[in-house]
């Protein structure tokens, strides 16, 4: 169980916190198709800051007297760099559909495919390669948080919650949940972000009553741009051995997806990105799920008997998952009125 | 809307570009400088004493000194390399034949290069030829292809340049006299790490290969696996458990799924996992260093990798490229052109490394013991896994995934 909760976190949470960057792009009245593109860039300028930083030598000496502190800052610092730079990158989808009131459909999928290639250029340059590495070590000697490093003997038990939330895990979760939560509260119950929602409603009526659509809608985007920049350094970090590819499995679309079955809802995105990502884990690792502790393996045990459960009838899961709720749903779900149309003044 | 069109003309312009570049960078690699700098790999102090193999331990040069790219002053190339699939530096079997390009070429004067078959992963038998051609045309005066899927792309270019000698590694005779097969007896490799891992004390085992289960090395190197885990067991008295599977590296890749399903085996009890194929090791090692397990690395000693790994089954790569590279120039291919070799523990060509030896349960004699065993034939371990592999063990569970 405790195992389930883990991975489905791992999953999860990079898929939520991209999910949130749309929405606040989306709220502000700007679509941003570039979430994939954003994801793959930011997680290349996270995994490319960590191993310049391992060349540091306190972070080199910290990985290896066990200076688990200040791994962890190194981490937190990592992202920071891919949001801020992502942020940077999602200036090319404002500027483009602020300020030229160019298509934003089109900028974001010129974006897109920008991304993977500019990152995968990089990669070789940096490289000789296709995969940008760690330097040394990998992801989770460096970075993650397991009952030893906290202090407690390798045999200690910590009970059900201890070992599913303070063991094995990666700081990086945490921190974007908390971010996930904070942002929630900004969107919904500050001035700034009713000011932001109603950019996305009907910006005609923000204008007049003085509110520059303009800037709300560069700041949803850029908001939207760090959010995503972090979501990818956050996936290739727990899920990817740190490494970049020029490549996050779709999970940009996938958050789109995810935005759209959340009704743009911060709640209804947390639900919809655990449930994919409780598939997704589910999928991948079905053999060695027990889910009440028994010992019996059902899931594996199905699949040995029918061989229509086999190992890609759960790889097809969550996506069949994703598209079954999708139907349900969708009839209900509505979009900010105003996106997608880029603003003009004139138009009042 | 004139200037959104304008920008609009710009990003796609500029995506085409980047998308050129990448592209041209990954076919052929045209303007390698041969600038220091750009070194591969920037720790390759962190191993010194890194021998590609046992067989060449002997204090040589090491591979990870020489530069991947070189600039001839005459343009030319004479020793080439096409990579299979998986990256060029997969800390395996691409860069283990390689290593054995740079080294041979660096020790006798030679100029070299690699080519990528363009599309990486979803390389087409086109895209290998074109490779090869490029190579030929390159001014190779010896192709060496690496992995059993050139075959195609083999026999189209050895037959096209029919005075150009091609070793064909992991390969095995396609009937034209300038193609050299070698291939390795792999399963005495995967038997001494599955006696080995056994001996450690594990009983409860993993495999995950690429290749999907259609790659014959790594077959041979499962099968091998699991008959040394069995012979260890019957010795040892216990059962052993495998989970064994093809899932997820049908393309030689590092993913979140492999790691997940890794992960979850390492979770409900698994010690040790053979990780056999490229690049699957990056996953592997992230599952076992956040589970504290063991890894049992592939093709070359990849225990410089991560702390994680126990032992490598080890194939000669290097020495096998260096060897048949040789016979080229000393003007002896056709002893080994036109057929295939395949080179085993007799040949010392497969084993585990015993310069950086840290299992407990078996000391190097014992292992040296073993593997004079093989090589006298007293131990006989079996390469035939398409009829044999799904047979009942006596103390070896296989659970296939």
């Amino acid at each position: 169980m405790s195992f389930l909760i883990q991975q489905t976190l791992l999953y999860a949470v990079p898929l939520m916190l991209v999910a949130l960057a749309g929405v606040f792009a989306e709220r502000s009245g700007i679509i941003n198709l570039a979430l994939e593109g954003i994801m793959i860039f930011g997680a290349f300028v996270g995994v490319f800051f960590v191993r310049l930083m391992q060349g540091v030598d306190v972070f080199a000496s910290a990985a290896k007297s066990g200076g688990w502190l200040t791994l962890q800052g190194l981490e937190l610092l990592a992202m920071l760099v891919a949001a801020a730079l992502g942020a940077v990158f999602s200036l090319l989808l404002s500027f483009a559909s602020v300020n030229l009131r160019a298509d934003q459909t089109i900028g974001g999928t010129a974006l897109n495919l920008m991304a993977p290639a500019l990152v995968l250029f990089l990669v070789r340059v940096i490289a000789n390669q296709n995969t940008l590495q760690m330097a040394t070590g990998d992801a989770a000697s460096w970075f993650m948080i397991k009952k030893t490093t906290l202090g407690f003997d390798r045999t200690a038990d910590l009970g059900f919650f201890g070992n599913t939330f303070i063991h094995k895990v990666y700081l990086a979760t945490y921190v974007c949940i908390l971010l996930f939560v904070v942002l929630s509260i900004i969107l919904y119950k500050t001035r700034f972000g009713l000011r932001l929602r109603s950019c996305g409603e009907n910006p005609q009526a923000a204008d007049s009553l003085g509110i520059n659509v303009y800037k709300m809608r560069y700041a949803g985007t850029t908001i939207s741009g760090a959010l995503a920049g972090m979501g990818g350094f956050v996936y290739a970090l727990t899920t990817a051995n740190c490494a970049s590819t020029g490549d996050v499995a779709g999970f940009g679309f996938l958050a789109l997806a995810v935005m759209i079955f959340g009704n743009w809802k911060p709640l209804n995105i947390a639900g919809a990105s655990l449930l994919f990502g409780l598939f997704k884990c589910i999928a991948a690792s079905y053999t060695s799920i027990d889910i009440n502790g028994d010992g019996v393996f059902w899931l594996k045990e199905l699949s040995a008997k029918v061989s229509f459960f086999g190992a890609h009838f759960y790889r097809m899961l969550p996506y069949i998952v994703t598209l079954i709720v999708l139907a349900f749903t969708s009839k209900k779900s509505r979009a900010p009125k105003a996106e997608g149309v880029p603003y003009d003044k004139g138009m009042r | 809307m004139k200037n959104s069109k304008k920008f609009l003309a710009l990003a796609l312009a500029l995506v085409m570009v980047f998308g050129l570049v990448a592209c041209t960078d990954g076919k052929t690699n045209p303007t390698a400088p041969a600038d220091p700098t750009e070194k591969v790999d920037p720790t390759p102090d962190a191993n010194p004493t890194e021998a590609a193999d046992p067989t060449d331990a002997p204090a040589g040069p090491n591979a990870d000194d020489i530069d991947d790219n070189m600039t001839s002053e005459d343009g030319k190339y004479q020793v080439a390399f096409i990579t299979d699939v998986g990256q060029l530096k997969d800390k395996s079997f691409n860069q283990g034949t390689f290593d054995g390009v740079k080294l041979y070429a660096a020790a006798n004067g030679k100029s070299y290069k690699y080519y990528q078959p363009a599309n990486g992963d979803q390389a087409t038998d086109d895209d290998r030829y074109d490779a090869m051609k490029a190579a030929v045309e390159g001014g190779a005066e010896v192709v060496v292809c690496a992995g059993f899927m050139q075959e195609a792309a083999l026999k189209k270019a050895a037959a096209e340049f029919p005075e150009v000698p091609f070793v064909f590694i992991d390969g095995y005779p396609i009937g034209l006299d300038n193609v050299a097969g070698i291939s390795f007896q792999e399963e005495q490799s995967g038997y001494l790490a599955g006696y080995a891992a056994v001996k450690e004390g594990f009983t409860k085992l993993g495999f995950t290969g690429g290749g999907g289960g259609t790659n014959p090395a790594c077959c041979r190197f499962g099968y091998g696996f699991v008959q040394g885990a069995n012979a260890a067991a019957a010795e040892l008295g216990v059962n052993v458990q495998i989970n064994y599977s093809w899932e997820y590296g049908a393309a030689f890749q590092a993913s979140p799924e492999l790691q997940s399903m890794v992960s979850g085996w390492y979770e409900t009890g698994t010690e040790v996992v053979f990780a056999c194929g490229g690049s699957m090791f990056q996953s592997v090692v992230a599952a076992a260093s956040a589970n504290d397990g063991a890894v049992i690395g592939v093709d070359v000693d990849q225990s410089f990798e991560s702390e994680t790994v126990i032992t490598s089954a080890m194939k000669g790569l290097s020495s096998a490229v260096q060897w048949a590279v040789a016979k080229v120039y000393d003007g002896t291919f056709s002893d080994i052109g036109g057929q295939g070799t395949s080179l085993g523990a007799k040949d010392d060509a497969v084993g585990l490394p015993t310069a950086t030896w840290s299992l407990k349960g078996m000391n190097v004699d014992d292992y040296n013991a073993l593997l004079a065993k093989i090589v006298d034939g007293s131990v006989s371990i079996d390469a035939d896994y398409e009829a044999n592999f799904g047979q009942t063990y006596s103390n070896v569970t296989v659970t296939v995934i």
